[in-house]
């Protein structure tokens, strides 16, 4: 009887072990809904250009320190807007990263959306102001159920790419 | 207000161990061994890791081909492994959390027991992480989830630049030295840090218990082969980056707090791991409890037996060279900052004897607060008490079944720890007249407020261990009543009803 007992506490544990490992199922994402991932890292353009020194601006600098240019660090902040035909998915002003403001702005944004044809328009900012974007790109895609779209921004060319 | 937590808590783990108590043996109770069940199962997880390990791939295609393999083709022994890996992890997460839970409960983390306690936190992260690495390693659909809010919670630390998540988004973005990385943290780094980790945590423990017993061991190893065998730890869906996971078999015991990463944001998840971690770090001050002062040692009666040593719970005893003059080499010297005032010391030394006729009871090494000399007090004012047959009960401090004796109008005298007990108090009881039959009643191994208490009594009385009971005792006057205080499914009364009619007989 105690043998059977002692079985029966192990069975318990097991069960316990066995059951909370998978169960009770969750849930990601609806049955019926996609993902669009925007992620980049991108630094703005500096917020004052780069001014030639002067020689007689560089004789007061002390010898160690006189760089032919002066180039203040600090950047514009990101702006950037996502956009399903008229509806805005996302918008927001990425701030640039460092204690100078001197870094990339970044974001890592999952937004969910129904699944089916989307006009997407994604649109970025970095040269500062509220005026136009500086790149642009727009597409219709397909997001079938459980997809997962991601929109990165290339550096080197200078453009959004969309897959 | 902490003392009503604990004695919730006591009753809820009470009423867990009550069934327990029933179906096991005391020495073969899992709830009596808890921690070193988390080793054993830790042992598991490292023998059937190294067979896995064997077959692993550390590359994007190779990780999820060589776990199905394992899985489906050599299903026998590779899913075998695999599955014992999954729930021997799984299980190792139940019995830290009722470890936890008990330590906590039964109050065995304050005071100088503080560093144990602490050190058990970084513990339990390393355990998680190694736990949540282990899932990233398989690259299934849950991998890729574990992936994608790891990277996420990471991400939320401001000090990063780029998103880590970033890297999960894409085929051409995921290399495979990202899985070497993975895997030298899951198969080496955290492992080393686990092993110091778990040597740190039992540092200061006098014969730490990291084996529980034989039999336990075959018997739960059995039930996790029948588990493993009956409901096999299978993959998802092989990790697609093109397409987000919909439903998953979350492993509830390891990724729990993983929904709320979504649910809430990661920064609220820092806020509840990084809180609730400081929270139990901080508890053995919050508020800190009144201590008890540290055993003393008197060199007048010390003669450097080392018996004290020997049986120290928590290494609070050194002998040093001697520093009086006499002719002894050495004599005891107590650690304040890790005494914790059970008093095993005191029931160790051959000179705490209640016998003594010339001078006042002063032993070798004794607690000032509970003292020798007020042992042998109580022993008395208790004997007055002349039911016949009249038992004196000995009983542990933090025992609640004492107030039962009491309502009862038993008897008792109260120890710190059983342990504290020199068997010469026992022989004094009995053979000055004090008592017809001592019952002593102490908590059972697993359940001592301190260390080895029942243990050390049982061989003492049993003549097994110095200091012995004398042989002119009748022993089958003495009864050995270890039990639950918290979870007995016999009173206290009960067994003290039971001893005398013993006696009577």
């Amino acid at each position: 009887m105690k043998f059977l007992a002692e079985a029966l506490m192990y069975a318990v544990f097991i069960a316990v072990i066995g059951l909370l490992s998978v169960w009770p199922p969750y849930e990601l994402v609806e049955d019926d809904r996609a993902i669009i991932s925007l992620v980049f890292s991108h630094a703005g353009d500096r917020i004052t250009e780069c001014r030639i020194l002067s020689q007689e601006e560089l004789n007061k600098l002390p010898p160690n320190m006189r760089k032919p240019s002066d180039c203040p660090r600090e950047r514009h902040p990101v702006r950037v807007e996502l956009r399903s035909g008229e509806k805005t998915l996302y918008q927001d002003v990425l701030l640039p990263s460092g204690i100078w403001a001197d870094g990339k702005a970044s974001i890592y944004q999952r937004i969910e959306v129904p699944a089916g044809r989307h006009e997407l328009f994604v649109g970025m900012n970095d040269s500062g102001g509220s005026g136009d974007f500086d790149s642009t790109n727009s597409v219709s895609v397909d997001m079938r159920p459980g997809r997962n779209l991601v929109i990165q921004f290339d550096d080197e060319a200078e453009q959004f790419l969309i897959r | 207000m902490i003392e009503r937590i604990h004695r919730t808590g006591r009753a809820l783990f009470g009423a867990l161990r009550r069934p327990m108590a029933r179906a096991f043996e005391s020495a073969e109770n899992p709830l009596n061994h808890i921690g070193a069940m988390t080793v054993f199962f830790l042992w598991i997880v490292l023998i059937s890791g190294i067979w896995l390990l064997i077959f692993f791939r550390t590359s994007v295609s190779g990780a999820f081909e060589s776990v199905e393999y394992l899985t489906r083709e050599q299903w026998y022994l590779g899913g075998i492994m695999r599955s014992l890996h999954r729930y021997a992890s799984d299980a190792a997460i139940v019995t830290i959390f009722l470890h936890i839970v008990k330590e906590f409960v039964f109050n065995r983390y304050r005071n100088n027991r503080w560093f144990t306690w602490a050190t058990g936190v970084p513990l339990v992260w390393i355990i998680f992480v190694l736990g949540i690495t282990g899932y990233w390693l398989v690259w299934d659909e849950l991998a890729l989830y574990v992936a994608i809010s790891s990277a996420e919670l990471i991400d939320s630390i401001p000090i990063f630049t780029d998103s880590m998540a970033g890297n999960f988004l894409s085929d051409d973005l995921l290399s495979n030295r990202f899985f070497t990385l993975m895997a030298f943290l899951h198969l080496i780094g955290l492992p080393i840090f686990l092993v110091f980790g778990i040597w740190l945590h039992v540092f200061r423990l006098t014969g730490p218990r990291i084996n529980p017993p034989r039999r336990m061991m075959a018997a739960t190893l059995l039930a996790l082969l029948v588990l493993s065998a009956v409901y096999p730890a299978i993959s998802h869906e092989q990790a697609d980056l093109a397409m987000t996971p919909r439903v998953l078999r979350l492993d509830w015991f390891y990724l729990h707090v993983y929904p709320l990463i979504q649910l809430w944001s990661p920064g609220w998840v820092w806020a509840l791991l990084v809180g609730v971690s400081s929270i139990i770090v901080i508890a053995p001050w919050a508020p800190p409890q009144k201590k008890e002062r540290a055993a003393v040692v008197t060199l007048d009666y010390c003669n450097g037996c080392e018996r004290c040593v020997d049986d120290c719970p928590f290494g609070a005893v050194e002998m040093v060279a001697r520093t009086d003059g006499t002719n002894y080499s050495h004599q005891a010297s107590v650690d304040p900052d890790l005494c914790v005032s059970c008093g095993l010391c005191v029931g160790a030394c051959p000179t705490a004897t209640p016998f003594r006729t010339r001078g006042a009871l002063v032993p070798g090494i004794d607690l000032p607060d509970s003292s020798a000399a007020n042992l042998r007090e109580s022993i008395i004012t208790a004997g007055q008490n002349k039911s016949s047959p009249h038992v004196i009960v000995f009983g542990c401090r933090d025992d609640r079944q004492l107030k039962d004796l009491d309502a009862a109008g038993i008897s008792y005298v109260k120890v710190n720890c059983m342990g504290q007990l020199p068997p010469s108090f026992v022989d004094f009881a009995l053979s000055r007249g004090h008592a017809d039959g001592v019952l002593l009643l102490g908590c059972q191994d697993g359940n001592c407020s301190y260390r080895f208490g029942a243990g050390w009594t049982e061989q003492r009385m049993a003549r097994l261990r110095d200091p012995m009971i004398r042989s002119r005792v009748d022993t089958s006057r003495i009864a050995l009543g270890w039990h639950a205080p918290w979870s007995d499914n016999e009173s206290a009364v009960k067994k003290h009803e039971a001893f005398k009619r013993a006696l009577e007989r």
